[in-house]
């Protein structure tokens, strides 16, 4: 379920970079050079530019807000610990969003695993999930259909969903994308293209869904 | 230019990666084919959607949770940076244990000092008792006995050098090993 639809008031016109920190990208290398050194102020400043961007992508990674918060949070420690390993060769943005997608990754797998156990917990909220489901289609039928892509984006598998917001949330590069997710360029450009193949085939069915319930009436 | 090529190309074309040929062959066929125009606006609208995808915003205090974080990673890492120079008490015993070995061993060397010694005597005696043990004993046995030693001792030194983390998280692994509940 999408971030909208949990959060009302969060999404709505915020910018996805800290306006009022806006950093060069040489004053980005000083920073990272006086965190290197344990400068923990120059780190909280590169976490404020960085950390609206790094939620968003784990955000939409994981699709779960509490989630989200926990493992952007275990992102930059866990880049603040790697710190001395950063050698500069690629951008500082770019190491921190594939330590983000890993830690992502990482819960994604831990979700799978707690699955398991919490089958028992889930039969129980069949119904709720039911009634939430069903309160998800009536807001679809509402909704225009850019809303119905941004439903059936939170649907897809997270490897096709990843290489959708680095693409057009976070405008980047194949060539980024593939730095970012240590994924051949080939790889990107297929998953990319079977993402926006199986957006564009649910928006196809539901054209024509609209196109029928519009002859039945 | 055929309608399969063309579909194969849309969406490197909404992605900016065609040559200058490639992207005019390209429009020249989606000027006369509304097949692949559709295709094509479909693409577009979905790029575009995806583009609006309003941002979330993150927690409030969010920096400052990080932050927090950060310090207390940084004061255990400082921790850990002087603990080699406050070993443990069975750290010291070792040490104590080898600086005495050592220290006999150097006395035992030295004829004069070995007769102040008051405990020389005996300790004469019994390492004679050794080493007539170990000339006249079964070798395979007393070399037997000399590596299970070497290597129990082996172990429990370092063990014992190696702290209190390393040895929970060796015991841990030999218990999960261990075919016992």
């Amino acid at each position: 379920m999408s971030g909208q639809i949990l959060h009302p008031t969060r999404g709505l016109g915020i910018p996805l970079t800290n306006a009022v920190l806006s950093f060069t990208e040489q004053d980005e290398v000083n920073l990272v050079a006086a965190s290197k050194k344990g400068d923990q102020d120059s780190f909280a400043l590169l976490v404020q530019q960085h950390q609206r961007r790094v939620f968003n992508l784990v955000y939409r990674m994981l699709q779960e807000y509490e989630e989200a918060n926990e493992v952007t949070q275990e992102t930059f420690l866990a880049a603040w610990q790697g710190l001395p390993s950063f050698r500069g060769d690629a951008r500082f943005s770019t190491w921190l969003y594939r330590i983000a997608y890993n830690c992502a990754l990482k819960q994604l797998e831990q979700r799978k695993r707690d699955r398991a156990i919490q089958m028992g917990v889930q039969a129980e909220q069949i119904v709720a999930n039911a009634t939430s489901e069903q309160q998800v289609d009536a807001q679809l039928e509402a909704h225009s259909r850019q809303a119905m892509v941004h439903e059936q984006l939170a649907k897809l598998p997270a490897k096709y969903r990843i290489v959708l917001v680095l693409r057009h949330l976070h405008e980047m590069t194949y060539e980024e994308m593939a730095e970012v997710l240590t994924t051949p360029i080939g790889t990107i450009k297929t998953h990319l293209f079977r993402a926006r193949n199986l957006l564009k085939e649910r928006l196809e069915m539901f054209d024509r869904e609209q196109h029928s319930e519009t002859r039945g009436e | 230019m055929r309608c399969p090529e063309v579909n194969s190309q849309l969406q490197l074309y909404i992605d900016n990666r065609l040559s200058m040929n490639q992207v005019r062959e390209l429009e020249e066929h989606l000027a006369r084919c509304e097949t692949c125009q559709k295709q094509l606006f479909l693409l577009e609208e979905i790029t575009s959607a995806l583009r609006e995808l309003p941002p979330v915003a993150e927690p409030a205090g969010m920096t400052m949770l990080i932050m927090q974080r950060v310090a207390i990673s940084s004061q255990r890492q400082s921790d850990n940076r002087f603990s080699l120079l406050r070993p443990s008490l069975p750290e010291l015993l070792v040490v104590i244990f080898l600086a005495s070995v050592t220290t006999l061993s150097i006395i035992w060397q030295q004829p004069s000092l070995r007769e102040v010694l008051p405990f020389a005597k005996p300790l004469s005696q019994t390492i004679t008792y050794v080493i007539h043990f170990l000339y006249t004993g079964d070798m395979g046995a007393i070399t037997l006995v000399l590596w299970v030693g070497g290597a129990i001792a082996g172990v429990c030194i370092t063990l014992a050098l190696a702290g209190n983390e390393i040895r929970s998280q060796w015991f841990k692994a030999m218990m999960d090993r261990l075919p016992i509940r």
